[in-house]
């Protein structure tokens, strides 16, 4: 049961960030606590926790949603803002991630910061452009999609923003499981805008391939100005059968998993052609 | 080396002072320290729901939180509904409805139905089955639980 020395309640994300730095690799943060890998780790000796940060919020403005880093996915499920943002998707999923009990400890910076492979909320933030806020001793802000790629060790995600510009486009999500609570084979994430039924913008996102959540742009070129129609949609899913990287592991072959990438599409399809009617 | 903590927590309307090492988890103090039973371990990784408790109002899987977590937190168990000595109408109801067989999944079931129906008195069958997605019961087949919980909610204001 790991080597837990020291459990630090931080009472500002300055005091929590300084407190890591002391200590280095063996220091780790504490979101809502749910990943059991902190505790069994033996590598980590404290736990800093920033449930008294005051990183529980959400705030509308015009540049979009800010969410804190501590705020559960109970809480942005039942968000009035987030039930109106691109279809009202991440608050669907919010809801129905996980289990009742576990989504109201599971939070979003939690969730970003630990980032499986399989992980569901991290390729639907990557679709909707999400942004997330760090702090290192200073703030800055980039893409969420540039920082899974490289992880930055005791920079604290102060919180996850969402671009303004997404209310009449629409957010979708499809993870390959057979019962709800199973850890999906395969990801797919998308958000498109569209005017009429061209469609304007498109971010297409796989993960669980097994690797983790990638953005597609040339997916994503091959829906921009076409028209929400059955012919747009079996061309993308014959180039995704070339462009999505697919691999093999203990859920899944690859072979299996470039069937789901078709499949994927084709559940895209059945989306935007239902938001569009 | 793990090191000690005191933790002062209130469970069931009493203020308790614990110390204990900083890698127990709150349902091991509970069950350990405070000698509150009821609440149950099962799987102990957050899968089954056993060990559900009502922490600072939210349902939480106490196996997953860490004791020096709770600092603070007002926890309700299963010990704590119970009034005036009787079981409460919701555990009543689970006696009633014949939605207990082996048990050992009751405390948790009860727990997370009890954090519902404080937010929401009288929900749906669907708003019961999504409250209680994450207890595992192996031998009642769950509609029982249901319709248990659905009786509770009628005595609710
Ligand atoms: C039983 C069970 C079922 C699960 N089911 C699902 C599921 O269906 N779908 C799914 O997607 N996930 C699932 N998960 C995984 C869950 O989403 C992750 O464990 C998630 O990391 C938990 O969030 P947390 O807030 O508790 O994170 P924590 O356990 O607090 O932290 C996780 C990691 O993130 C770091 N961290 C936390 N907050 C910050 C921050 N603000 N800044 C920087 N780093 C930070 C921590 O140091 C740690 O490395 C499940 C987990 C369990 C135990
Ligand atoms: S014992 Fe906690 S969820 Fe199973
Ligand atoms: S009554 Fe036996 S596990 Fe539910």
């Amino acid at each position: 049961m790991g080597r837990i020395a020291q459990y630090y309640h931080a009472t500002s994300l300055e005091d929590a960030f300084a407190k890591a730095k002391q200590l280095g690799p063996v220091a780790a943060y504490v979101g809502g606590g749910v990943e059991l890998v902190l505790r069994r780790n033996p590598e980590i000796t404290t736990l800093i926790d920033l449930s008294r940060c005051g990183l529980d919020y959400i705030a509308a403005a015009p540049e979009g949603i800010e969410i804190g880093s501590q705020t559960t996915l109970t809480t942005i499920s039942r968000s009035a803002d987030i039930k109106q943002y691109a279809g009202g998707s991440f608050a669907y999923w919010a809801g129905r991630i996980a289990q009742n009990n576990l989504r109201d400890m599971i939070t979003v910076g939690g969730v970003i910061g630990r980032n499986q492979p399989w992980n569901d909320v991290v390729p639907h933030l990557v679709a909707l452009g999400a942004q997330v806020r760090l702090f290192d001793g200073a703030e800055r802000i980039m893409p969420l999609s540039g920082y899974i790629e490289a992880k930055q060790p005791g920079v604290i995600i102060k919180g996850v923003l969402l671009p303004a510009g997404n209310a009449g486009s629409s957010g979708f999500l499809w993870r390959f499981t057979r019962t709800q609570q199973d850890i999906s084979t395969l990801h797919f994430s998308a958000l498109v805008s569209f005017d009429g039924k061209v469609m304007t913008a498109a971010n297409l996102v796989f993960a669980g391939r097994p690797g983790h959540a990638a953005l597609y742009p040339r997916l994503s070129e091959g829906l921009v100005g076409k028209s929400l129609s059955h012919e747009t949609f079996a061309r993308v899913a014959e180039m995704a059968l070339d462009l999505v990287e697919v691999g093999t592991d203990l859920r899944a072959t690859g072979e299996f998993r470039r069937e789901l990438v078709r499949a994927a599409i084709v559940n895209l399809e059945e989306h935007m052609t239902g938001v569009a009617q | 080396m793990t090191s000690e903590v005191r933790v002062i927590m209130t469970v069931n309307g009493t203020e308790y002072h614990v110390t204990t090492q900083t890698n127990r988890t709150l349902t091991e103090v509970l069950r350990e320290d405070l000698g509150l039973l009821g609440t149950k371990i099962g799987c102990n990784k957050g899968e089954c729901g056993a060990c559900t408790v009502i922490m600072n109002g939210r349902s939480v899987t106490s196996c997953l939180v860490l004791a020096v977590q709770a600092e603070g937190a007002t926890i309700t168990t299963i010990e704590g509904l119970a009034e005036g000595g009787k079981p409460s109408a919701l555990e009543q109801a689970f006696v009633e409805e014949g939605a207990v067989q082996c048990g050992f999944c009751t405390p948790g079931m009860v727990m997370s139905a009890e954090a519902l129906l404080t937010l929401n008195p009288h929900p749906s069958a669907a708003e019961i089955e999504t409250a209680l997605e994450g207890n595992l019961c192996r031998c009642t087949g769950y509609r029982k639980i249901v319709a248990a919980v659905q009786k509770a909610s009628q005595s609710r204001e």
